[in-house]
């Protein structure tokens, strides 16, 4: 209990020390609950916090797991699936400036976080009715509300982070965050389309009302998470009467006038994430059929292997974080992530040889680049424009994803699969070039971004003297 | 899905109104011997006053050889394919004969001594194939094609080249497509399925395999992976070659496409005793008056679309493809085009990487900075 007591206030500054002693057993775990100092109850919030996004990453990827059966009962081809995905990065595009604006000045962390899992609930819903009612624009217009809500989330979501976890937590925090969202989506590949199976048994036709019911439930999970929002903003609140600790903010500038402040590399970086990710989304968003045709897998095995790059990052992530945190060096291994999947892609494309090797080098990369990559833009940029910068990032990001899943689906409509994978060879391709042109700019400026951790923390020491 | 065999319903003498398409392919300067690049091709139409247009004659001809595929709707569609060594020979009909119910001999390719390779495919049965109907007997009456077409349209071809319609199969001089166009005939069920049965001459003890050949390449007929052939001899000597997809719109393309699938060959006799209807096959008059009296063919069916999804019952509409020659069957190969885009997307990362490795190597020579006094 002391130590608890030690952990409580280390962690927590300025919480009051809970010293209890006498006390019988359960009434003593019941106030570990209950007291937001202890730890006890902050893994409460923590495991609401983790569910909070899980809703959200459960419901992105039901098209990608539902592509046949939404192709057949809406009579749609590819292009026209792939506006699904278009239409929930369409709004981020702009949003990821805002976010920070709107949980800091306008809503609050907590009425902010409920009304994005609102916007989350009710656009999965239109979603479902678009379904219902045979009507593919609803369903566009589902995924644009959706997606109002579903990036803003994650903001959100780190914002609670940390306010209650500030200090050496929080990047395992944020790596559980992640892993609970990746399960989200893993679960969602493999439970989506068995769900469609037993209703079409139950109702005895297959159809749109079909997809409509199928995705209706699956919205159940954003009612959870809805829950666990409401949970988490009383328990908030309640922290805050308690401990008189503030209200999380997200404390983002956002200044659009920065932007002419960028750098070369930090360019670079930015279209090496363009590149980089139109290639793993996208490709997941069709992957399905494609294992379905080339490789002759069944349908539900087709949704595994989908799945396998989420489940490879919810626990590489954290092991990657913490490799790249101990070795720094972060350009060499954004090269090797870049590198491996381009050699994965180049297996699915070219090669026979059985998906599973390709899509997990795909996962492991995946998690690799996640880790190496977005920390650099902390390297390069001061701590005032940061806000801006990762705005700026995820906007094109999103820009990029939606531009790109269209031609996508266009691609797979008049030329198929192999020159769809091709066209993905080239943005890695382009990724990859971004990165040497990276590697041979930060060396000819003498920047720190390769800087092993060693280096790093002496050129700080050096800073501070 | 149903099994082929037991609910396919017969049709004993063909369709009442096929209707034979023509195209015609005509080239400039032959060139090579079997397997090389042109062929000059003509198309003629040997008329008998009451049965005009029921035989084409296509007659490949190259610097060393020639090519005959006689195309016949004397009985179920039929081609009968031919190959000589010399570039001369020419088709002798004797119609008495071939038009009689005994045509052996009624069609010869002369100089007999002069052919190479010959075969026959023999298109006996289109049918409806439905689950609703399973195991009913009986002959057919119901005037499935009495507002519909079965058409079968030949293209043959001069020099190497890929159609511009889908499935887009790559064809050579040596080779000929068929198109197979079922459109407006009324199904007898909701969801019938529609398939059709061919038959090839059964050359040596057993059946002949249809090969299935996956492959990476899927640029000309998006999403499908696989190419199905039947060879004639080993070395193929002969092929019938196609892709397992079926369309059904006439705008092929992706959206439209239905599987097709095939089963394997079993041996048939023409005539079994006692006379079944699964067993017995229609005669072609052609092939019979080439080969004379042939008990022995293999026969197979290929079934069109599945129970679920899109199908013929959208637009009372299917086409199949196949392409049909002699010696070995065309490889597809990637295109240029990807191959270009592959070599710049590997290529410039991969000579930036080596400049750069080639600078940091040179640069180690040169002397450490100064660090700064701070």
């Amino acid at each position: 209990m002391e130590e608890e007591g030690e952990e409580a206030r280390a962690l927590l500054a300025g919480g009051p020390d809970e010293a209890r002693s006498g006390a019988p057993a359960a009434s003593q775990v019941l106030s570990a609950l209950c007291d937001p100092s202890r730890l006890a109850h902050r893994l409460l919030v923590l495991m609401l916090m983790c569910f909070l996004g899980f809703g959200s990453y459960f419901c992105y990827d039901n098209p990608a797991a539902l592509q046949t059966q939404i192709q057949r009962d809406m009579q749609v081809n590819t292009t026209k699936f792939m506006l699904l995905y278009a239409w929930y990065s369409w709004p981020n595009v702009v949003l990821c400036f805002l976010g920070g604006f709107l949980i800091d000045r306008v809503f609050g962390i907590r009425w902010g976080t409920i009304i994005f899992i609102c916007f989350v609930c009710i656009g999965q819903v239109i979603f479902a009715l678009g379904g219902i009612f045979n009507a593919f624009w609803l369903m566009e217009l589902g995924r644009f509300v959706f997606g109002i809500g579903g990036e803003s989330l994650a903001v959100a979501q780190n914002t609670y982070a940390v306010s209650w976890f500030k200090g050496k937590e929080l990047n395992l925090v944020f790596g559980l965050q992640l892993s609970m969202a990746r399960i989200g989506s893993t679960v969602n590949m493999n439970l989506m389309g068995w769900l469609y199976s037993k209703i079409e048994a139950s109702l005895g036709s297959a159809g749109p009302t079909t997809l409509g019911a199928t995705l209706l439930i699956g919205g159940i999970t954003c009612i959870l998470s809805l829950i666990c929002a409401l949970a988490l903003a009383y328990l908030d609140q309640r922290a805050e009467k308690i401990l008189h600790k503030e209200q999380g903010k997200t404390g983002e500038v956002i200044k659009l006038t920065d932007i002419k402040d960028f750098s070369l590399p930090l360019w670079l970086i930015f279209i090496i994430c363009v590149g980089y990710y139109v290639v793993v989304f996208p490709f997941i968003g069709l992957g399905k059929i494609f294992f379905i045709e080339k490789f002759g897998f069944s349908s539900q095995a087709a949704s595994a292997i989908n799945s396998v790059v989420y489940i490879i990052s919810a626990p590489m992530s954290p092991v990657f974080g913490l490799l790249v945190d101990k070795t720094g060096k972060n350009i060499i291994w954004v090269l090797c992530a870049v590198t491996t999947t381009l050699v994965s892609h180049m297996m699915l494309a070219f090669t026979m040889w059985n998906p599973w090797i390709a899509m997990c080098l795909l996962g492991l990369s995946y998690s690799l680049l996640a880790c190496a990559l977005w920390p650099m833009v902390a390297f390069l940029v001061p701590e005032h424009q940061l806000g801006t910068a990762y705005g700026f990032m995820q906007s094109i990001q999103n820009l990029g994803l939606a531009i790109i899943s269209i031609i996508a689906g266009m691609i797979l409509d008049t030329r198929g699969y192999l020159f769809l994978e091709v066209f993905f060879i080239a943005c890695v391709s382009v990724a990859l070039l971004s990165v040497v042109l990276l590697y041979l700019v930060n060396h000819a400026q003498g920047g720190s971004l390769n800087y092993s951790t060693r280096q790093r923390e002496e050129m700080m020491v050096s800073h501070t003297e | 899905m149903c099994s082929c065999g037991e609910s396919r319903r017969g049709w004993g003498p063909y369709a009442p109104s096929p209707v034979l398409f023509l195209s015609l392919f005509v080239s400039a300067a032959p060139f090579g011997l079997l397997g090389e690049e042109t062929r000059q091709v003509s198309l003629e139409v040997p008329g008998w006053p009451d049965h005009p247009q029921n035989l084409l004659h296509i007659r490949a001809v190259g610097p060393n050889s020639t090519l005959h595929y006689v195309w016949s709707s004397l009985g179920p569609p039929a081609v009968v394919l031919v190959a000589t060594n010399t570039p001369h020979s020419v088709l002798s009909i004797n119609w008495t004969r071939l038009l009689s119910p005994e045509p052996d001999g009624g069609l010869a390719v002369l100089p007999k001594d002069s052919i190479q390779f010959s075969s026959a495919l023999v298109f006996t049965r289109p049918a409806t194939l439905s689950a609703t109907f399973w195991g009913h007997p009986a002959r057919d009456p119901a005037g499935t094609f009495a507002n519909g077409s079965l058409a079968f349209r030949v293209q043959a071809f001069d020099r190497a080249g890929r159609a511009a319609q889908p499935p887009r199969l790559l064809h050579t001089a040596d080779t000929c497509q068929l198109e197979l166009v079922l459109a407006g005939a009324s199904p007898r069920g909701n969801r019938s399925l529609f398939g059709i049965e061919v038959a090839t001459l059964g050359q040596g003890p057993g059946c002949p395999v249809i090969q299935e050949r996956h492959s990476i390449d899927d640029e000309y007929a998006p999403a499908v992976f696989q190419l199905d052939q039947l060879l004639w001899g080993s070395p193929p000597s002969g092929f019938v070659q196609w892709r397992p997809v079926v369309f059904s719109q006439e705008q092929a393309d992706r959206d439209s496409a239905l599987s097709c699938q095939a089963s394997p060959l079993h041996p048939t006799l023409a005539h079994s005793l006692p006379p079944t209807l699964a067993h017995s096959l229609p005669q072609s008059p052609v092939v019979q008056a080439f080969f004379g009296p042939q008990q022995n063919y293999c026969t197979f069916s290929l079934t069109f679309g599945a129970s679920t999804g899109p199908g013929y019952w959208d637009q009372h509409y299917l086409s199949w493809s196949v392409l049909l020659g002699l010696g070995p069957p065309p490889v597809d190969a990637l295109s240029p085009l990807i191959l270009g885009i592959m070599a710049v997307a590997l290529g410039a990362p991969g000579l930036l990487l080596l400049g750069v490795g080639v600078a940091l190597l040179l640069h180690r020579t040169h002397p450490s900075e100064y660090r700064s006094i701070t």
